[in-house]
Protein backbone atom coordinates (compact mmCIF):
# COMPACT_ATOMS: atom_id res chain seq x y z
CA UNK A 1 0.00 0.00 0.00
CA UNK A 2 1.85 2.73 -1.23
CA UNK A 3 0.01 5.56 1.15
CA UNK A 4 2.76 8.29 1.18
CA UNK A 5 0.90 9.30 -2.29
CA UNK A 6 -1.75 11.08 -0.89
CA UNK A 7 1.12 12.84 1.70
CA UNK A 8 -0.04 16.26 0.91
CA UNK A 9 -4.10 15.49 1.56
CA UNK A 10 -3.09 14.38 4.69
CA UNK A 11 -0.50 17.17 5.94
CA UNK A 12 -2.70 19.51 4.71
CA UNK A 13 -5.77 17.74 6.55
CA UNK A 14 -3.89 17.67 9.76
CA UNK A 15 -2.72 21.43 9.44
CA UNK A 16 -6.31 22.27 9.65
CA UNK A 17 -7.09 20.27 12.12
CA UNK A 18 -4.44 21.45 14.15
CA UNK A 19 -5.09 24.75 13.36
CA UNK A 20 -8.99 24.54 14.19
CA UNK A 21 -8.25 23.33 17.57
CA UNK A 22 -5.33 25.99 17.85
CA UNK A 23 -8.06 28.52 17.00
CA UNK A 24 -10.60 27.05 19.83
CA UNK A 25 -8.64 26.97 22.89
CA UNK A 26 -6.89 30.97 22.35
CA UNK A 27 -8.83 32.01 24.97
CA UNK A 28 -9.35 35.99 24.94
CA UNK A 29 -10.13 37.59 21.17
CA UNK A 30 -10.17 36.33 17.85
CA UNK A 31 -7.28 34.48 16.62
CA UNK A 32 -8.20 35.43 12.93
CA UNK A 33 -4.69 36.88 11.76
CA UNK A 34 -2.47 33.89 13.39
CA UNK A 35 -4.81 31.21 12.27
CA UNK A 36 -4.77 32.74 8.15
CA UNK A 37 -0.90 33.09 8.57
CA UNK A 38 -0.93 29.25 9.89
CA UNK A 39 -3.38 28.17 6.76
CA UNK A 40 -1.24 30.26 4.37
CA UNK A 41 2.01 28.35 5.82
CA UNK A 42 0.37 25.26 5.36
CA UNK A 43 -0.86 25.90 1.71
CA UNK A 44 3.25 26.71 1.27
CA UNK A 45 4.24 23.47 2.38
CA UNK A 46 1.47 21.25 0.73
CA UNK A 47 2.42 22.93 -2.48
CA UNK A 48 6.11 21.91 -1.52
CA UNK A 49 4.74 18.68 -1.15
CA UNK A 50 2.96 17.85 -3.92
CA UNK A 51 5.97 19.15 -6.10
CA UNK A 52 8.46 16.22 -4.70
CA UNK A 53 5.07 14.03 -4.72
CA UNK A 54 6.05 11.13 -7.08
CA UNK A 55 3.31 9.49 -9.53
CA UNK A 56 1.31 6.91 -9.07
CA UNK A 57 -1.88 4.88 -8.42
CA UNK A 58 -2.78 3.96 -4.73
CA UNK A 59 -5.82 3.02 -1.75
CA UNK A 60 -6.50 0.31 -4.58
CA UNK A 61 -6.55 2.86 -7.69
CA UNK A 62 -9.00 5.54 -6.00
CA UNK A 63 -6.21 8.04 -5.67
CA UNK A 64 -3.98 9.09 -8.67
CA UNK A 65 -1.05 11.34 -8.60
CA UNK A 66 0.34 12.37 -12.43
CA UNK A 67 1.48 15.27 -13.36
CA UNK A 68 -1.82 16.53 -14.68
CA UNK A 69 -3.13 15.81 -10.90
CA UNK A 70 0.07 18.06 -9.51
CA UNK A 71 -0.61 20.84 -12.03
CA UNK A 72 -4.15 21.08 -10.87
CA UNK A 73 -3.00 20.93 -6.87
CA UNK A 74 -0.64 23.53 -7.47
CA UNK A 75 -3.25 25.84 -9.16
CA UNK A 76 -5.98 25.24 -6.26
CA UNK A 77 -3.28 25.91 -3.45
CA UNK A 78 -2.17 29.18 -5.42
CA UNK A 79 -5.81 30.11 -5.37
CA UNK A 80 -6.26 29.04 -1.50
CA UNK A 81 -3.56 30.73 -0.50
CA UNK A 82 -4.22 34.16 -2.62
CA UNK A 83 -7.85 34.21 -1.29
CA UNK A 84 -6.76 34.22 2.04
CA UNK A 85 -4.56 36.47 1.80
CA UNK A 86 -6.99 38.78 -0.02
CA UNK A 87 -9.36 38.08 3.74
CA UNK A 88 -6.87 39.59 5.56
CA UNK A 89 -6.95 43.63 5.17
CA UNK A 90 -10.76 44.11 5.52
CA UNK A 91 -11.50 40.94 7.65
CA UNK A 92 -13.64 43.38 10.65
CA UNK A 93 -15.11 45.15 7.82
CA UNK A 94 -16.26 42.27 5.97
CA UNK A 95 -17.87 40.83 8.91
CA UNK A 96 -15.61 37.43 8.71
CA UNK A 97 -12.88 38.13 11.33
CA UNK A 98 -13.35 34.30 12.94
CA UNK A 99 -10.44 32.10 13.25
CA UNK A 100 -12.96 29.63 11.40
CA UNK A 101 -13.05 31.67 8.03
CA UNK A 102 -9.65 30.43 6.82
CA UNK A 103 -9.97 26.79 8.14
CA UNK A 104 -12.92 26.68 5.90
CA UNK A 105 -11.04 27.94 2.91
CA UNK A 106 -8.21 25.26 3.92
CA UNK A 107 -10.63 22.42 3.66
CA UNK A 108 -12.33 23.74 0.45
CA UNK A 109 -9.20 23.33 -1.08
CA UNK A 110 -8.32 20.16 0.31
CA UNK A 111 -11.74 18.81 -1.57
CA UNK A 112 -10.17 20.70 -4.37
CA UNK A 113 -7.06 18.77 -4.27
CA UNK A 114 -8.70 15.36 -3.80
CA UNK A 115 -10.79 16.20 -6.63
CA UNK A 116 -7.93 16.26 -9.36
CA UNK A 117 -6.78 12.99 -7.49
CA UNK A 118 -10.07 11.17 -8.12
CA UNK A 119 -9.47 7.91 -10.04
CA UNK A 120 -12.86 6.46 -8.93
CA UNK A 121 -16.28 8.07 -8.99
CA UNK A 122 -16.40 7.97 -5.39
CA UNK A 123 -12.95 9.95 -4.65
CA UNK A 124 -14.44 12.57 -7.31
CA UNK A 125 -17.57 12.92 -5.37
CA UNK A 126 -16.30 13.09 -1.84
CA UNK A 127 -13.60 15.66 -2.92
CA UNK A 128 -16.56 17.74 -4.90
CA UNK A 129 -18.43 17.52 -1.13
CA UNK A 130 -15.43 18.47 0.39
CA UNK A 131 -15.03 21.14 -1.11
CA UNK A 132 -18.65 22.60 -1.77
CA UNK A 133 -19.95 22.39 1.51
CA UNK A 134 -17.09 24.33 3.03
CA UNK A 135 -17.79 26.88 0.32
CA UNK A 136 -21.85 26.76 1.52
CA UNK A 137 -20.68 27.65 4.97
CA UNK A 138 -18.52 30.36 2.87
CA UNK A 139 -21.21 32.51 1.12
CA UNK A 140 -23.38 32.75 4.24
CA UNK A 141 -20.48 33.84 6.70
CA UNK A 142 -21.73 37.01 7.33
CA UNK A 143 -24.43 36.09 8.55
CA UNK A 144 -26.32 39.42 9.74
CA UNK A 145 -26.15 40.24 6.20
CA UNK A 146 -29.17 39.89 4.15
CA UNK A 147 -27.43 39.16 0.74
CA UNK A 148 -24.80 36.72 2.35
CA UNK A 149 -27.32 34.83 4.01
CA UNK A 150 -29.43 34.67 0.43
CA UNK A 151 -26.06 33.84 -1.29
CA UNK A 152 -25.40 31.01 0.85
CA UNK A 153 -29.18 29.05 0.74
CA UNK A 154 -29.13 29.95 -2.93
CA UNK A 155 -25.81 28.18 -4.09
CA UNK A 156 -26.69 25.43 -0.96
CA UNK A 157 -30.01 24.72 -2.62
CA UNK A 158 -28.98 24.60 -6.51
CA UNK A 159 -25.14 23.18 -5.54
CA UNK A 160 -27.30 19.88 -3.92
CA UNK A 161 -29.21 19.61 -6.52
CA UNK A 162 -26.56 19.48 -8.83
CA UNK A 163 -24.78 17.06 -6.44
CA UNK A 164 -27.45 15.11 -6.78
CA UNK A 165 -27.86 14.97 -10.33
CA UNK A 166 -23.94 14.33 -10.37
CA UNK A 167 -24.80 11.41 -8.18
CA UNK A 168 -27.47 9.79 -10.57
CA UNK A 169 -25.15 10.05 -13.72
CA UNK A 170 -22.60 8.12 -11.69
CA UNK A 171 -24.77 5.35 -10.58
CA UNK A 172 -25.92 5.38 -14.07
CA UNK A 173 -22.71 4.75 -15.52
CA UNK A 174 -21.91 2.62 -12.51
CA UNK A 175 -25.00 0.25 -12.97
CA UNK A 176 -23.64 0.27 -17.10
CA UNK A 177 -20.14 -0.58 -16.89
CA UNK A 178 -20.10 -2.35 -13.49
CA UNK A 179 -17.39 -0.32 -12.03
CA UNK A 180 -16.45 3.21 -10.26
CA UNK A 181 -12.46 2.37 -11.32
CA UNK A 182 -11.81 5.06 -14.48
CA UNK A 183 -9.33 2.55 -15.50
CA UNK A 184 -11.79 -0.04 -15.50
CA UNK A 185 -14.55 2.39 -17.02
CA UNK A 186 -12.14 2.35 -19.99
CA UNK A 187 -11.44 -1.03 -20.18
CA UNK A 188 -14.87 -2.00 -20.54
CA UNK A 189 -15.91 0.91 -22.92
CA UNK A 190 -13.30 -0.09 -25.39
CA UNK A 191 -14.47 -3.40 -25.35
CA UNK A 192 -17.15 -3.07 -26.83
CA UNK A 193 -18.69 -0.82 -30.07
CA UNK A 194 -22.20 0.15 -28.95
CA UNK A 195 -22.38 2.54 -26.13
CA UNK A 196 -25.48 1.46 -24.25
CA UNK A 197 -28.36 4.56 -23.86
CA UNK A 198 -28.67 4.50 -20.17
CA UNK A 199 -24.40 4.83 -19.81
CA UNK A 200 -24.95 7.96 -21.97
CA UNK A 201 -27.59 9.51 -19.74
CA UNK A 202 -25.44 9.08 -16.84
CA UNK A 203 -21.94 10.71 -18.18
CA UNK A 204 -24.91 13.65 -19.47
CA UNK A 205 -26.03 13.89 -15.92
CA UNK A 206 -22.08 14.00 -14.65
CA UNK A 207 -21.64 16.60 -16.96
CA UNK A 208 -24.75 18.26 -15.71
CA UNK A 209 -23.36 18.52 -12.10
CA UNK A 210 -19.75 19.12 -13.23
CA UNK A 211 -20.59 22.51 -15.47
CA UNK A 212 -23.16 23.25 -12.79
CA UNK A 213 -19.61 23.80 -10.87
CA UNK A 214 -18.33 25.34 -13.61
CA UNK A 215 -21.13 27.56 -13.62
CA UNK A 216 -21.12 27.31 -17.40
CA UNK A 217 -24.48 27.72 -19.20
CA UNK A 218 -27.37 26.46 -19.01
CA UNK A 219 -26.46 25.92 -15.45
CA UNK A 220 -25.27 29.41 -14.48
CA UNK A 221 -28.51 31.08 -12.75
CA UNK A 222 -26.79 30.67 -9.45
CA UNK A 223 -23.84 32.46 -10.27
CA UNK A 224 -24.30 36.42 -10.25
CA UNK A 225 -26.96 36.23 -7.37
CA UNK A 226 -24.40 34.25 -5.21
CA UNK A 227 -21.23 36.52 -6.19
CA UNK A 228 -22.32 39.58 -5.59
CA UNK A 229 -24.38 38.60 -2.14
CA UNK A 230 -20.64 36.55 -1.02
CA UNK A 231 -18.07 37.97 0.64
CA UNK A 232 -16.10 39.48 -2.15
CA UNK A 233 -12.83 36.97 -1.00
CA UNK A 234 -15.04 34.02 -0.95
CA UNK A 235 -15.99 35.17 -4.53
CA UNK A 236 -12.59 35.80 -5.43
CA UNK A 237 -11.80 32.00 -4.19
CA UNK A 238 -15.12 30.29 -5.61
CA UNK A 239 -14.00 32.13 -9.12
CA UNK A 240 -10.53 30.25 -8.88
CA UNK A 241 -9.63 26.85 -6.61
CA UNK A 242 -13.31 25.06 -7.27
CA UNK A 243 -13.66 25.84 -10.98
CA UNK A 244 -9.99 24.80 -11.70
CA UNK A 245 -11.14 21.50 -9.82
CA UNK A 246 -14.30 20.82 -11.31
CA UNK A 247 -12.73 21.23 -14.67
CA UNK A 248 -9.57 18.99 -13.46
CA UNK A 249 -12.67 16.35 -13.30
CA UNK A 250 -14.34 17.15 -16.33
CA UNK A 251 -10.80 16.57 -17.96
CA UNK A 252 -9.89 13.62 -16.28
CA UNK A 253 -13.28 11.74 -16.90
CA UNK A 254 -13.98 12.86 -20.24
CA UNK A 255 -10.79 12.25 -21.70
CA UNK A 256 -9.80 8.80 -19.26
CA UNK A 257 -12.98 6.53 -18.81
CA UNK A 258 -14.80 8.01 -21.64
CA UNK A 259 -12.65 8.83 -23.89
CA UNK A 260 -13.42 6.37 -26.26
CA UNK A 261 -17.00 7.80 -26.66
CA UNK A 262 -15.60 11.23 -27.34
CA UNK A 263 -17.78 11.64 -30.77
CA UNK A 264 -21.20 11.26 -28.26
CA UNK A 265 -20.08 14.49 -25.63
CA UNK A 266 -17.76 16.21 -27.91
CA UNK A 267 -20.81 17.78 -29.66
CA UNK A 268 -22.41 18.65 -26.09
CA UNK A 269 -19.42 20.10 -24.54
CA UNK A 270 -19.13 22.36 -27.69
CA UNK A 271 -22.75 23.73 -27.18
CA UNK A 272 -22.02 24.53 -23.88
CA UNK A 273 -18.94 26.08 -25.15
CA UNK A 274 -20.74 28.05 -27.62
CA UNK A 275 -23.43 29.30 -24.97
CA UNK A 276 -21.31 30.26 -22.31
CA UNK A 277 -18.71 32.66 -24.64
CA UNK A 278 -22.23 34.17 -25.96
CA UNK A 279 -23.90 34.48 -22.83
CA UNK A 280 -21.13 35.53 -20.87
CA UNK A 281 -20.07 38.28 -23.21
CA UNK A 282 -24.00 39.73 -23.97
CA UNK A 283 -25.31 39.30 -20.73
CA UNK A 284 -22.22 41.55 -18.88
CA UNK A 285 -22.81 44.47 -20.96
CA UNK A 286 -25.82 45.86 -18.83
CA UNK A 287 -24.32 45.39 -15.55
CA UNK A 288 -23.56 48.06 -13.27
CA UNK A 289 -22.07 46.39 -10.65
CA UNK A 290 -18.64 44.79 -10.66
CA UNK A 291 -19.12 41.80 -8.66
CA UNK A 292 -22.28 41.02 -11.19
CA UNK A 293 -20.10 41.72 -13.71
CA UNK A 294 -17.02 39.66 -12.71
CA UNK A 295 -20.07 36.72 -12.74
CA UNK A 296 -20.83 37.20 -16.17
CA UNK A 297 -17.21 37.09 -17.36
CA UNK A 298 -16.22 34.37 -15.54
CA UNK A 299 -19.53 32.54 -17.39
CA UNK A 300 -17.67 33.69 -20.27
CA UNK A 301 -14.24 32.63 -19.86
CA UNK A 302 -15.40 28.50 -18.45
CA UNK A 303 -17.29 29.30 -22.36
CA UNK A 304 -13.37 29.87 -23.76
CA UNK A 305 -11.78 26.82 -21.09
CA UNK A 306 -14.28 24.21 -22.66
CA UNK A 307 -13.10 25.22 -26.02
CA UNK A 308 -9.82 23.24 -25.18
CA UNK A 309 -12.00 19.99 -23.87
CA UNK A 310 -14.10 20.33 -26.84
CA UNK A 311 -11.36 19.83 -29.37
CA UNK A 312 -10.80 16.83 -27.48
CA UNK A 313 -6.97 16.63 -28.25
CA UNK A 314 -3.94 16.81 -26.00
CA UNK A 315 -3.27 20.08 -27.61
CA UNK A 316 -6.60 21.18 -26.43
CA UNK A 317 -5.92 20.23 -22.64
CA UNK A 318 -2.78 22.13 -22.67
CA UNK A 319 -5.05 25.22 -23.71
CA UNK A 320 -7.18 24.62 -21.43
CA UNK A 321 -4.52 24.31 -18.34
CA UNK A 322 -2.89 27.24 -19.83
CA UNK A 323 -5.95 29.29 -20.09
CA UNK A 324 -7.16 27.93 -16.83
CA UNK A 325 -3.73 29.10 -15.46
CA UNK A 326 -3.95 32.83 -16.78
CA UNK A 327 -7.61 33.28 -15.52
CA UNK A 328 -6.51 32.47 -11.83
CA UNK A 329 -3.70 35.17 -12.18
CA UNK A 330 -6.56 37.97 -13.90
CA UNK A 331 -9.13 36.96 -11.81
CA UNK A 332 -7.57 37.02 -7.82
CA UNK A 333 -6.36 40.69 -9.25
CA UNK A 334 -9.19 42.03 -10.15
CA UNK A 335 -11.02 40.99 -6.96
CA UNK A 336 -7.85 42.06 -5.27
CA UNK A 337 -8.90 45.67 -6.66
CA UNK A 338 -12.81 45.34 -6.17
CA UNK A 339 -11.64 44.58 -2.24
CA UNK A 340 -9.73 47.44 -1.81
CA UNK A 341 -12.98 49.14 -3.40
CA UNK A 342 -13.78 51.45 -0.44
CA UNK A 343 -15.35 54.74 0.50
CA UNK A 344 -15.71 56.45 4.11
CA UNK A 345 -15.34 52.76 5.18
CA UNK A 346 -18.35 51.46 3.06
CA UNK A 347 -18.12 48.97 0.52
CA UNK A 348 -18.92 50.39 -3.09
CA UNK A 349 -18.78 47.72 -5.97
CA UNK A 350 -20.67 50.16 -8.73
CA UNK A 351 -18.24 50.35 -11.96
CA UNK A 352 -19.39 53.98 -11.80
CA UNK A 353 -17.79 54.01 -8.51
CA UNK A 354 -14.51 53.36 -10.18
CA UNK A 355 -14.74 56.98 -12.25
CA UNK A 356 -11.66 58.96 -12.41
CA UNK A 357 -9.44 56.11 -10.24
CA UNK A 358 -6.87 56.73 -12.53
CA UNK A 359 -6.04 60.16 -11.60
CA UNK A 360 -6.93 59.76 -7.70
CA UNK A 361 -4.85 56.48 -7.28
CA UNK A 362 -2.70 55.49 -10.47
CA UNK A 363 -1.34 52.68 -9.00
CA UNK A 364 -4.74 50.80 -8.45
CA UNK A 365 -6.27 51.89 -11.97
CA UNK A 366 -3.34 50.59 -13.53
CA UNK A 367 -3.19 47.29 -12.19
CA UNK A 368 -7.46 46.92 -12.74
CA UNK A 369 -6.46 47.96 -15.99
CA UNK A 370 -3.50 45.40 -16.99
CA UNK A 371 -6.77 42.71 -15.57
CA UNK A 372 -9.33 44.18 -17.70
CA UNK A 373 -7.12 44.12 -21.16
CA UNK A 374 -5.88 40.60 -19.96
CA UNK A 375 -9.37 39.40 -19.81
CA UNK A 376 -10.39 41.08 -22.98
CA UNK A 377 -7.61 39.16 -24.12
CA UNK A 378 -5.11 42.34 -25.23
CA UNK A 379 -1.38 40.78 -26.13
CA UNK A 380 0.98 40.69 -24.91
CA UNK A 381 -0.99 40.25 -21.26
CA UNK A 382 -1.47 36.58 -19.88
CA UNK A 383 -5.52 36.53 -21.27
CA UNK A 384 -4.08 36.32 -25.05
CA UNK A 385 -1.83 33.03 -24.37
CA UNK A 386 -4.80 31.12 -23.16
CA UNK A 387 -7.28 32.70 -26.02
CA UNK A 388 -4.93 32.08 -28.29
CA UNK A 389 -3.97 28.22 -27.04
CA UNK A 390 -7.46 27.12 -27.33
CA UNK A 391 -8.24 28.92 -30.31
CA UNK A 392 -5.60 27.34 -31.99
CA UNK A 393 -6.24 23.96 -30.75
CA UNK A 394 -9.91 24.11 -31.53
CA UNK A 395 -8.73 24.86 -34.99
CA UNK A 396 -6.51 22.33 -35.43
CA UNK A 397 -9.54 19.77 -34.66
CA UNK A 398 -11.60 21.35 -37.68
CA UNK A 399 -14.29 23.39 -34.52
CA UNK A 400 -13.63 26.10 -37.14
CA UNK A 401 -17.54 27.31 -36.08
CA UNK A 402 -16.54 27.14 -32.58
CA UNK A 403 -13.40 29.38 -32.77
CA UNK A 404 -15.26 32.05 -35.05
CA UNK A 405 -18.07 31.96 -32.06
CA UNK A 406 -14.96 32.37 -29.90
CA UNK A 407 -13.48 35.65 -31.84
CA UNK A 408 -17.14 37.03 -32.04
CA UNK A 409 -17.58 36.82 -28.49
CA UNK A 410 -14.22 37.95 -27.56
CA UNK A 411 -15.01 41.17 -29.56
CA UNK A 412 -18.30 41.51 -27.90
CA UNK A 413 -16.82 41.27 -24.43
CA UNK A 414 -13.69 43.63 -24.97
CA UNK A 415 -16.26 45.75 -24.94
CA UNK A 416 -17.15 46.19 -21.03
CA UNK A 417 -13.86 45.40 -20.52
CA UNK A 418 -12.54 48.35 -21.90
CA UNK A 419 -15.46 50.64 -20.57
CA UNK A 420 -14.07 49.67 -17.37
CA UNK A 421 -10.97 51.34 -18.46
CA UNK A 422 -12.70 53.95 -19.91
CA UNK A 423 -14.75 55.09 -16.89
CA UNK A 424 -11.25 54.63 -14.82
CA UNK A 425 -9.49 56.63 -16.74
CA UNK A 426 -11.40 59.21 -18.29
CA UNK A 427 -14.64 59.64 -16.37
CA UNK A 428 -15.01 62.99 -13.85
CA UNK A 429 -13.42 61.99 -11.03
CA UNK A 430 -15.77 60.74 -8.13
CA UNK A 431 -14.61 60.84 -4.48
CA UNK A 432 -11.15 59.01 -3.81
CA UNK A 433 -10.95 55.37 -2.07
CA UNK A 434 -10.23 54.80 1.25
CA UNK A 435 -6.00 53.68 1.59
CA UNK A 436 -6.07 49.87 1.38
CA UNK A 437 -4.23 47.58 4.12
CA UNK A 438 -0.66 46.26 2.80
CA UNK A 439 -1.86 42.69 1.74
CA UNK A 440 -4.11 44.46 -1.12
CA UNK A 441 -1.96 46.15 -2.69
CA UNK A 442 0.60 43.17 -2.43
CA UNK A 443 -1.94 40.71 -4.49
CA UNK A 444 -3.10 43.49 -6.60
CA UNK A 445 0.89 44.43 -7.87
CA UNK A 446 1.84 40.54 -7.88
CA UNK A 447 -0.66 39.47 -9.97
CA UNK A 448 -0.48 42.75 -12.01
CA UNK A 449 3.56 41.95 -12.99
CA UNK A 450 2.35 38.14 -13.71
CA UNK A 451 0.00 39.06 -16.00
CA UNK A 452 1.32 41.58 -17.62
CA UNK A 453 4.72 39.60 -17.66
CA UNK A 454 3.41 36.55 -18.35
CA UNK A 455 5.64 35.57 -21.74
CA UNK A 456 8.18 35.08 -19.13
CA UNK A 457 7.14 32.20 -17.61
CA UNK A 458 4.70 31.18 -20.55
CA UNK A 459 7.84 28.69 -21.41
CA UNK A 460 7.67 27.10 -18.30
CA UNK A 461 3.91 27.05 -18.01
CA UNK A 462 3.22 25.45 -21.12
CA UNK A 463 5.57 22.88 -20.52
CA UNK A 464 3.92 22.03 -17.66
CA UNK A 465 0.72 22.01 -18.48
CA UNK A 466 1.66 19.76 -22.46
CA UNK A 467 3.40 17.30 -19.76
CA UNK A 468 0.15 16.84 -17.39
CA UNK A 469 -2.04 17.09 -20.53
CA UNK A 470 0.52 13.90 -22.01
CA UNK A 471 -0.38 12.15 -18.40
CA UNK A 472 -4.03 12.17 -19.14
CA UNK A 473 -4.32 10.64 -22.58
CA UNK A 474 -1.62 7.74 -21.36
CA UNK B 1 -33.32 4.18 -26.67
CA UNK B 2 -36.42 1.23 -26.94
CA UNK B 3 -34.28 -1.08 -25.26
CA UNK B 4 -34.21 1.08 -22.19
CA UNK B 5 -37.84 1.77 -22.11
CA UNK B 6 -38.75 -1.69 -22.57
CA UNK B 7 -36.88 -2.48 -19.42
CA UNK B 8 -38.79 -0.22 -17.60
CA UNK B 9 -42.27 -1.52 -19.04
CA UNK B 10 -42.68 -3.89 -15.82
CA UNK B 11 -42.97 -0.89 -13.45
CA UNK B 12 -45.35 1.14 -15.95
CA UNK B 13 -47.62 -1.99 -15.62
CA UNK B 14 -47.20 -2.11 -11.74
CA UNK B 15 -47.65 1.53 -11.66
CA UNK B 16 -51.10 1.28 -13.77
CA UNK B 17 -51.98 -1.58 -11.82
CA UNK B 18 -51.85 0.42 -8.29
CA UNK B 19 -53.74 3.26 -9.55
CA UNK B 20 -56.58 0.76 -10.55
CA UNK B 21 -56.07 -1.13 -7.07
CA UNK B 22 -56.29 1.73 -5.20
CA UNK B 23 -59.25 3.77 -7.29
CA UNK B 24 -60.98 0.79 -6.97
CA UNK B 25 -61.18 0.34 -3.50
CA UNK B 26 -61.97 3.67 -2.32
CA UNK B 27 -64.51 4.42 -5.28
CA UNK B 28 -66.23 1.45 -4.39
CA UNK B 29 -66.50 2.35 -0.56
CA UNK B 30 -67.55 5.88 -1.56
CA UNK B 31 -70.17 4.85 -4.11
CA UNK B 32 -71.94 1.26 -2.03
CA UNK B 33 -70.92 2.50 1.53
CA UNK B 34 -73.64 3.40 3.76
CA UNK B 35 -72.17 7.59 4.65
CA UNK B 36 -73.93 8.33 8.13
CA UNK B 37 -71.26 10.61 9.92
CA UNK B 38 -71.83 11.89 13.38
CA UNK B 39 -69.79 13.56 16.45
CA UNK B 40 -68.63 9.86 17.42
CA UNK B 41 -68.23 8.33 14.62
CA UNK B 42 -65.44 11.00 13.25
CA UNK B 43 -63.62 11.28 16.42
CA UNK B 44 -60.10 10.49 16.93
CA UNK B 45 -59.83 6.58 17.78
CA UNK B 46 -57.18 3.45 18.97
CA UNK B 47 -55.20 6.21 20.81
CA UNK B 48 -57.16 6.94 23.95
CA UNK B 49 -58.25 9.87 24.26
CA UNK B 50 -58.76 13.11 22.89
CA UNK B 51 -55.56 15.08 22.21
CA UNK B 52 -54.74 17.94 24.70
CA UNK B 53 -53.31 20.72 22.33
CA UNK B 54 -52.07 21.17 18.94
CA UNK B 55 -48.63 18.93 18.44
CA UNK B 56 -47.02 22.27 16.33
CA UNK B 57 -46.21 23.90 18.95
CA UNK B 58 -42.79 26.32 19.60
CA UNK B 59 -39.57 25.10 21.19
CA UNK B 60 -36.81 26.28 22.18
CA UNK B 61 -34.27 26.65 18.97
CA UNK B 62 -31.21 25.39 20.84
CA UNK B 63 -32.91 22.38 20.34
CA UNK B 64 -32.04 22.20 17.01
CA UNK B 65 -28.17 21.94 18.06
CA UNK B 66 -28.84 19.48 20.77
CA UNK B 67 -30.17 17.10 17.30
CA UNK B 68 -27.65 17.80 14.43
CA UNK B 69 -24.83 17.16 17.31
CA UNK B 70 -26.89 13.63 18.13
CA UNK B 71 -27.44 13.05 14.37
CA UNK B 72 -23.25 13.52 14.36
CA UNK B 73 -22.35 10.82 16.78
CA UNK B 74 -25.32 8.80 15.95
CA UNK B 75 -23.86 8.34 12.21
CA UNK B 76 -20.73 7.70 13.95
CA UNK B 77 -21.86 4.40 15.56
CA UNK B 78 -23.42 3.69 12.08
CA UNK B 79 -20.21 3.45 10.97
CA UNK B 80 -18.54 1.67 13.53
CA UNK B 81 -20.89 -1.51 13.72
CA UNK B 82 -20.01 -2.82 10.09
CA UNK B 83 -16.07 -1.67 10.67
CA UNK B 84 -16.33 -3.78 13.89
CA UNK B 85 -17.62 -7.31 12.60
CA UNK B 86 -15.05 -6.84 9.03
CA UNK B 87 -12.26 -6.10 11.34
CA UNK B 88 -10.53 -9.35 10.70
CA UNK B 89 -10.36 -9.18 6.98
CA UNK B 90 -9.63 -5.28 6.89
CA UNK B 91 -6.59 -5.57 8.15
CA UNK B 92 -3.96 -2.67 10.40
CA UNK B 93 -5.06 -0.38 7.27
CA UNK B 94 -8.78 -0.91 7.86
CA UNK B 95 -7.81 -0.38 11.85
CA UNK B 96 -5.90 2.87 11.26
CA UNK B 97 -8.76 4.33 8.75
CA UNK B 98 -11.09 4.12 11.34
CA UNK B 99 -8.81 5.38 14.04
CA UNK B 100 -8.33 8.39 11.40
CA UNK B 101 -12.18 9.01 11.27
CA UNK B 102 -12.38 8.72 15.02
CA UNK B 103 -9.43 11.33 15.32
CA UNK B 104 -11.33 13.83 13.33
CA UNK B 105 -14.26 13.10 15.01
CA UNK B 106 -12.65 13.60 18.12
CA UNK B 107 -11.47 17.69 16.75
CA UNK B 108 -14.86 18.04 16.07
CA UNK B 109 -16.05 17.16 19.59
CA UNK B 110 -13.31 19.58 20.86
CA UNK B 111 -14.40 22.00 18.90
CA UNK B 112 -17.88 22.08 20.22
CA UNK B 113 -17.04 21.40 23.71
CA UNK B 114 -14.84 24.61 23.65
CA UNK B 115 -16.85 26.31 21.63
CA UNK B 116 -19.77 26.23 24.31
CA UNK B 117 -22.73 24.33 22.10
CA UNK B 118 -22.33 21.77 24.78
CA UNK B 119 -24.02 24.31 27.58
CA UNK B 120 -27.65 25.09 27.64
CA UNK B 121 -27.26 29.22 28.53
Amino acid sequence: MNWTLALPEIVLALCGLAILVFGVVQKKGQPFLSCSMLTIGAFVLTAFLVVVSPDGTGYNHIFVNDSFARFMKLLSLAGGALATMLTVGYARELKVERFEFPVLLLFSTLGTMMMASSGNLMTLFIGLELSSLAIYILCAFARDDVRGAEAGLKYFVLGSLASGLLLYGSALVYGFAGTMEYGAIQTALSATSAVPMGLMIGIVFMLAGLTFKLSAVPFHMWTPDVYQGAPTPVTAFMAGAPKIAAFALLLRVMAGPFGHVAPQWQILIEAISIVSMLFGSLAAIPQTDIKRLMAYSSIGHMGYALMGLSAGTEEGMRGTLVYLTTYLLMNVGAFAVIIAMRRKGRAVTGIADLAGLGRTDPGLATAMAIFMFSMAGAPPLAGFFGKLMVFYAAINAHLFGLAAVGVVSSVIGAYYYVRIIKVMFFDEAAAPLDRRPLSLSFVSVGMGIATAGFLIVLGPVSTAAQAAAQALFR
Amino acid sequence: MTSVLADYFPVLVFGVLAVIIAGAMLGSSLLFGHQKPYAEKVSAYECGFEAFDDARHRFDVRFYLVAILFIIFDLEVAFLFPWAVSLSRIGLFGFLSMMGFLGILTVGFIYEWCKGALDWD
